[in-house]
């Protein structure tokens, strides 16, 4: 294992039923780090982060997170460990309201601070603060967007990993919310970002992998990834 | 709190309080006038046989109706196999008092955590299970159930079980009284606590109840469990107040239907909206029960009725009388838009 790294990945095999997804994923991730992964359509990535977050079982292989192996433990373990997954398609609690899908994102936390750190994520969503009484399921795709990070944000993960979060949003509203993101790693919080964006995803991390059909086919610093030729060819359409 | 609840109308929630306890009031002063002391005071007598007989009856489907919400309506597991932790309720004091000789009390503790036991049993594999085949895996289970039971020799076979009558309707209304106020307040407090939540998460989005730390599968079965219990409880309630069960009067996957019904057409999900659906449709089907031409009707009717409730009204009766606009068409067309798919 990495001296310091947040999070270390150890030959990670894991999917549904009899055939793996993933087969023998490393990755690492340091403190405060925005780290992309990237990849085509069923590539395995959305996998990744369910496995990492207990949601999906792990054949092989082992997840360290901070001091801790956190591969094997139950979902909640794992959230209450400051490893927080905010997953594909916002999976909001659509009938209930903005605040109460916020707040439920403090579900494990039993300190007093919860309504303070409601309103300092309000901050990074200024769009949302006057929509607390709003059911979710009724804001833009956008909005629940932001939602849905900003649950994840209040249950004050050490590392964030957001799947896919320009998912059927307008390039527009992606482009402020991959800002958004970027904000909230420069705040403090490491970020695990799967995108299939993969323009975008490269401009905000620092570092990023490419997954393909299930194993890791590439790393490196994002801006050496961007000027990969392969990555070019596969994924950036020159 | 829950969203619903601070759509309350003003009148619903001044009122409630006052309305409440004079029903409470009612229900628990009326009965004492059938004491022979009472009658011979000469107060009015208020209660007669019959009386009692349906009071139990929808107290006893108010403690159904209401369980079944902790699981069905808080947590969103539609459960067709309550009626097994009912028979399983009733056939522990069934085969406690009349083969064992236990007394009734004792026995009607050990009713309860029967109906939790098995429900833990089948429960984990069963939760693992959504929507219809949910529905389908749990009917199989309170079909099986009343069918092993009624094959096995010690269990009184397909004749059933007998108990040594206990000739009281005031206690049996009082107990099943009880037990529907413990429902209740079961209920009432599971809403206004950290699981209650989880629960409420995981019927709104069960992935998303996971990413944000809800023990889900231990949150399911811990439902599940509660609702097993209470409605063990009434089973076995029942069976001593019946003295005679078999397959038919406590497996009868009609009861469950009616459960069913009631909450929702009632208001799932909601404190008291299964209460509300037990106590009008019982008193329906009860009055519908007197047989001729006029009942097959009537039946015909409600079961039109219920259509039309759980089309144009989903989210309840408590809901739409409570609900944000009332009577008006946008909140039929709006509920409508919700809950179809």
């Amino acid at each position: 294992m990495t001296v310091g790294s947040l999070l270390q990945v150890d030959k990670l095999t894991a999917g549904f039923g009899l055939t793996p997804v993933l087969f023998d994923v490393d990755l690492e991730l340091q403190p405060g780090e925005l780290v992309a992964v990237i990849g085509a359509n069923g590539a395995g990535k959305s996998t990744l982060l369910g496995a990492l977050s207990g949601l999906v079982r792990l054949e092989r292989g082992s997840v360290h997170f901070g001091d801790r192996r956190i591969s094997g433990l139950r979902p909640e373990m794992i959230v209450a460990s400051g490893l927080v997954h905010v997953p594909q398609g916002r999976r909001l609690f659509s009938t209930m309201t903005v605040q109460r899908n916020l707040l439920l994102g403090a579900y494990r936390r039993r300190d007093g601070r919860v309504q303070q750190d409601l309103q300092r994520i309000l901050q990074y969503f200024p769009a949302l603060a006057d929509k607390l009484d709003r059911d979710a399921g009724t804001l833009s795709g956008g909005e629940q967007q932001m939602v849905a990070i900003g649950r994840g944000l209040m249950a004050r993960p050490r590392l964030l990993m957001i799947d896919e979060p320009s998912l059927g949003l307008a390039p527009k509203v992606v482009d402020r919310v991959m800002e958004i993101v970027k904000t909230i790693n420069q705040d403090g919080t490491a970020v695990l970002l799967v995108e299939q964006d993969v323009v975008l995803a490269l401009e905000i991390a620092n570092r990023g992998y490419v997954l393909e059909n299930g194993r890791i086919a590439m790393s490196g610093a994002a801006a050496d990834l961007r000027r990969d030729p392969a990555v070019r060819k596969a994924y950036l359409g020159v | 709190m829950i969203a619903r609840e601070r759509r309350l109308p003003r009148w619903l929630r001044r009122g409630g309080l006052p309305i409440g306890g004079l029903a409470l009031a009612y229900l628990i002063l009326a009965p004492l006038t059938s004491i022979d002391a009472a009658q011979q005071a000469g107060l009015p007598l208020l209660t007669d046989k019959l009386w009692f007989r349906i009071a139990t009856t929808v107290a006893m489907f108010v403690v159904m109706a209401s369980a079944w919400n902790i699981i069905g309506g808080l947590t969103g597991y539609a459960s067709f196999g309550n009626v097994a932790f009912f028979g399983l309720g009733a056939y522990t004091v069934g085969v406690l008092v009349s083969s064992r000789g236990w007394p009734f009390a004792l026995a009607l503790v050990v009713a309860p955590l029967v109906a939790a036991v098995f429900a833990v049993l089948v429960g984990i594999p069963l939760l693992r299970l959504r929507g219809h085949y949910f529905a389908v895996a749990t009917l199989g289970v309170g079909v099986a159930v009343g069918e092993v039971v009624n094959n096995i020799g010690p269990l009184g076979a397909s004749t059933g079980l007998f108990l040594p009558i206990v000739r009281s309707d005031l206690l049996f209304f009082y107990l099943m009284l009880a037990a529907a106020i413990l429902a209740v307040v079961t209920t009432w407090v599971i809403l206004r606590t950290r699981f209650g939540y989880g629960l409420l998460a995981i019927r709104e989005n069960e992935e998303a109840a996971a990413v944000i730390g809800v023990n889900t599968t231990f949150y399911k079965v811990a439902a599940f469990c509660i609702a097993a219990a209470l409605t063990g409880l009434a089973g076995g309630i029942f069976a001593q107040w019946n003295s005679f069960i078999n397959q038919e009067n406590v497996f009868a996957i009609t009861n469950n239907v009616q459960m069913i019904l009631m909450a929702v057409v009632g208001g799932a999900g909601t404190v008291l909206g299964p209460v509300a659906g037990a106590v009008v449709l019982k008193l329906i089907i009860e009055t519908l029960a007197g047989g001729g031409s006029a009942a097959v009707y009537s039946q015909i009717g409600l079961g039109v009725l219920l259509a039309i409730c759980v089309i144009f009204i989903p989210r309840g009766v408590i809901d739409f009388f409570g609900g944000r606009s009332r009577l008006s068409l946008r909140y039929l067309r709006q509920t409508l838009r919700e809950t179809s798919a």
